[in-house]
């Protein structure tokens, strides 16, 4: 694996008492795909929560770049180079589509190339073109993904971080979602990746990470995993192993 | 001498103001979920600080106007970090009650320093008047609307234009997104406090100069107006806010023209439960409404109530009955009767708020009430003591349930705005309803307890009868709270429509809440309308319902046991040790503070 950009490190995380990470370590190299897999109540959003800074972990560290980020609010993670891609999208309803965009360079002064940068996204993502002047809330589910990766990008982030990008989308908008995240990690994106559909991260992720309540139970290139009878074990629990 | 047109030109000037009330009620609704209790306060604080500025330091209009705003932008700032950054991710009922608690703690600095007399802030504007039709324009209105209108063209051009209104636009809809775009939402807290507190004090700065009267006692109808304005508009809503507070503004200035003064804030609340029950969202509803989530259901934090043995409680329970006769002290036996009549109150609510989950602030309404009807009893029909306070506890029992029916189907911040607005009109009903109540003049000579005929005067035997109805009372309750309605109001206070897909009729359990607590409340205030012999609209004041939920609050919501502790900790132990009335405000709002802060389960634990 290549120079890692994000590296968790033997991280326990609790809500209360329940212990939701058990020593969870994984690592993302510098310009690929990783996904990180797991069926329902594995720990992976909270996974997402933990790099964020939304939630603090009770031990282990969060690098990025070589930096300690865990501990940090999350607008100084961000503005160290992160993008996130919230899971359902959460765009701003009630602001254009525009003003979406702009909110993704919140954090950045270069305000000329910021405007470089939101024609960039107008000719990445068409259909968000189309409807830069309405209000993001009336945009459809794919539409609503589509922005949502956009204003990630427009912070010129390093590394992006997308929940489940392909959750509740027509068949038809999840292979463009999946194409358009190789196009990202293609233009030199790093990408971590949270996904409840196995198949389809494997697609385009360089590598994959495994998640079963809390502990990682299986990790490797994504082309080994593919196909790995032990992910559908991972899935279902121990029991249907048999 | 007044026309159409002066009607409207102080209907819109009072409307301004209003506005610059509700737009900050707006903005901190939107990012922090929260409507801040203690907004008046701040308008007061603007208010002396201009009266300061001007008298001692004769300050032109101009620079006065700058201080105010600094220095109320400041308060801001530090109300919103002293006040409610700590209770992040706490109960969202939690930051509410913490604002009601800085309101307290402000209103009395503000009255120990500027004295609670009222003050004339004097103002240095032209003293001329412009005709229109048959009515005129001064000065003063002029500049009421101009700050109003200069006001709102900056604050869209700020929201609009401006990356720290883009941030707090974004975070007032999505925070946790806003987070996720690289913005520091508690920077943006700060600076929506900063500047809703700022329009606030200019706010309070144009009325002292517009009435020429300033006083301490403003804050909290201060604050009501601003929230009615924002129900108008639809809460959370700015430009709603603004149409909302005129339009406020013009009915009480109408209804004033019809009816007279004493009218205006039955206008208001009328309007407000209108709204409520009608067009919850406001005018400009679908936007930012209030999140159903139970406010009070989620307050009950987790804890193991501390269960003292049976025993214990029996000896408690003894040791109060014998105290008279140990002493016969009569400051000891009148404060601790005093401490019994809050009792009553503090159990009616813990019942209500806690074990129901329908967060009451207008329990006050109750007691006058239940006074009231004691008292007419008493006054018009010669009926005893013994049959007309009992007949005052049914009558506020049922008057109670109904007042709020309307309002059962209400939830969260509603239902608490809905008990305030329905205290407030059943006190602004005793001021009007002159021929039944006496009005402002209130009710004298209410005949004194007595029993067969006989006269009761001594301390001795008005302690161990209210003792007696505590103990009564609170028994009831706890044998209540172990019984099936018991359970099933806690079913209806932890989840609404869990309970209902139980098959439990809501609209009934409620109101049998609120009837039994009535009839609590209801014998408190009879009870006390004998003690006192006079009543009158403001005897059983709004801040009495503040301080009945901080006394249950204090000992653990729906706690039996502790209602009775914490009426005797609030209301006797002040009393006894002799602490001046102004302090104890004070008091109650810092133990207001820090039990949210840090024992929101309150001494005795929650049930």
């Amino acid at each position: 694996m290549s120079e890692a950009l994000l590296r968790l490190d033997r991280v326990n995380t609790f809500y209360g008492p329940v212990q939701v990470h058990f020593d969870l370590s994984l690592q993302v190299g510098r310009g690929r795909i990783v996904s990180l897999l797991g069926g329902n109540a594995s720990g992976k959003s909270t996974t997402m929560k933990i790099i964020l800074g939304l939630l603090a972990p009770r031990s282990g560290t969060v690098e990025f770049d070589g930096a300690r980020i865990d501990g940090w609010p999350t607008h100084r993670v961000i503005r160290a180079g992160i993008g996130s891609v919230p899971e359902a999208r959460r765009i701003f309803p009630l602001m254009s589509v525009r003003e979406n965009l702009l909110m993704g360079a919140y954090g950045r002064a270069d305000r000329k190339a910021v405007g470089e940068d939101l024609e960039r996204m107008l000719t990445l993502f068409p259909r968000v073109a189309e409807r830069i002047n309405q209000r993001a809330g009336v945009l459809s589910g794919g539409e609503q993904q589509m922005l949502a990766m956009a204003r990630a990008l427009m912070g010129r982030p390093r590394l992006i971080l997308m929940d489940e990008p392909t959750m509740g989308l027509s068949p038809l908008f999840v292979d463009r979602v999946l194409e358009l995240i190789a196009e990202i990690n293609r233009q030199g994106v790093t990408v971590f990746m949270v996904e409840q559909n196995a198949n389809l991260a494997l697609q385009i992720a360089h590598e994959g990470y495994v998640l079963q309540t809390g502990r990682i139970v299986l990790q490797g290139a994504a082309a080994l995993l593919r196909g790995d009878p032990r992910i559908r074990e991972a899935y279902l629990g121990g029991a249907a192993a048999a | 001498m007044s026309s159409f047109i002066d009607y409207t030109v102080n209907g819109l000037v009072v409307g301004n103001i209003y506005a610059l009330l509700a737009v900050g009620l707006a903005l901190i609704f939107g990012v922090a979920n929260l409507i801040n209790f203690a907004h008046g306060s701040v308008y007061t604080f603007g208010a002396y600080i201009g009266w300061a500025a001007v008298t001692f330091l004769h300050t032109p209009l101009p620079v006065t106007m700058l201080i105010v705003f600094v220095a109320c932008a400041g308060l801001g700032v530090v109300i919103e970090r002293v006040g409610l950054r700590p209770l992040q991710g706490k109960a969202r009922i939690a930051p509410l009650l913490a604002t009601i608690g800085l309101s307290f703690v402000l209103d009395q600095l503000v009255q120990l320093v500027f004295s609670p007399d009222p003050r004339a802030v004097p103002s240095d504007l032209p003293d001329w008047r412009l005709a229109v039709g048959d009515g005129s324009i001064g000065a003063m209105d002029i500049l009421i609307a101009a700050v109003g209108l200069a006001s709102a063209a900056l604050l869209y051009v700020f929201l609009r234009f401006t990356k720290l209104g883009f941030a707090v636009r974004a975070t007032a809809q999505d925070r946790e997104a806003a987070q996720q775009m690289g913005v520091n939402v508690d920077a943006v807290n700060s600076a929506v406090f900063a500047i809703a507190s700022a329009l606030g004090g200019l706010s309070g700065l144009l009325v002292g100069m517009y009435y020429n009267h300033i006083d301490p006692a403003m804050s909290f109808q201060a604050t009501l107006k601003g929230v009615v304005a924002q129900v108008i508009g639809g809460v959370g809503n700015v430009p709603g806010a603004i149409v909302g507070s005129l339009l406020l503004g013009l009915t009480e200035s109408y209804g004033i023209a019809l009816l007279g003064t004493t009218y205006r804030n039955l206008f208001a609340f009328v309007l407000l439960i209108a709204f409520l029950l009608w067009l919850p969202n406001g005018l400009f509803g679908g936007r930012a409404t209030i999140q159903s989530e139970p406010l009070v259901g989620s307050f009950i934090a987790p804890s193991r109530p501390i269960r003292l043995p049976r025993w214990a409680v029996a000896a408690l329970a003894l040791a109060a009955f014998a105290l008279p006769l140990a002493t016969s002290a009569p400051y000891l036996l009148q404060t601790l009767t005093n401490a019994w009549l809050a009792a009553m109150l503090a159990l009616s609510l813990t019942l209500i708020a806690g074990t129901a989950g329908q967060i009451s602030f207008g329990h006050a309404g109750l007691l006058a009430i239940g006074g009231y009807a004691s008292a007419l009893l008493a006054l018009d029909l010669g009926a005893p003591p013994i049959l007309s306070i009992p007949a005052a506890g049914l009558i506020t029992a049922g008057l109670g349930a109904l007042l709020v029916f309307p309002a059962f189907r209400l939830r969260g911040h509603y239902i608490a705005i809905a008990t305030l607005a329905i205290g407030e009109i059943v006190s602004l009903v005793i001021l009007n309803w002159e021929g039944l109540t006496g009005g402002a003049m209130g009710l004298t000579g209410i005949p004194p307890l007595s029993f067969l005929g006989q006269d009761i005067f001594s301390n001795r035997a008005i302690y161990w009868l209210c003792l007696a109805i505590v103990v009564s009372l609170a028994a009831l309750q706890a044998r209540f709270l172990n019984s099936h309605f018991g359970r099933t109001l806690r079913a209806v206070r932890e989840d609404e429509i869990a309970a209902r897909s139980y098959g439990i009729k809501l609209d009934r359990y409620k109101g049998l809440a609120f009837a039994f607590g009535g009839f609590g409340a209801g014998v408190s205030g009879a009870i006390a309308a004998h003690l006192y012999s006079y009543l009158n609209n403001q005897t059983f004041d709004s801040q009495l319902s503040l301080l009945a939920l901080t006394m249950v609050i204090l000992g653990g919501m729906g706690n039996v046991l502790g209602a009775i502790v914490g009426a005797v900790a609030l209301v006797g132990l002040p009393e006894l040790f002799r602490v001046a009335a102004e302090y104890r405000i004070l008091i109650y709002g810092v133990v207001l503070l820090l039990l949210i802060r840090f024992r929101p389960q309150g001494l005795l634990g929650t049930v």
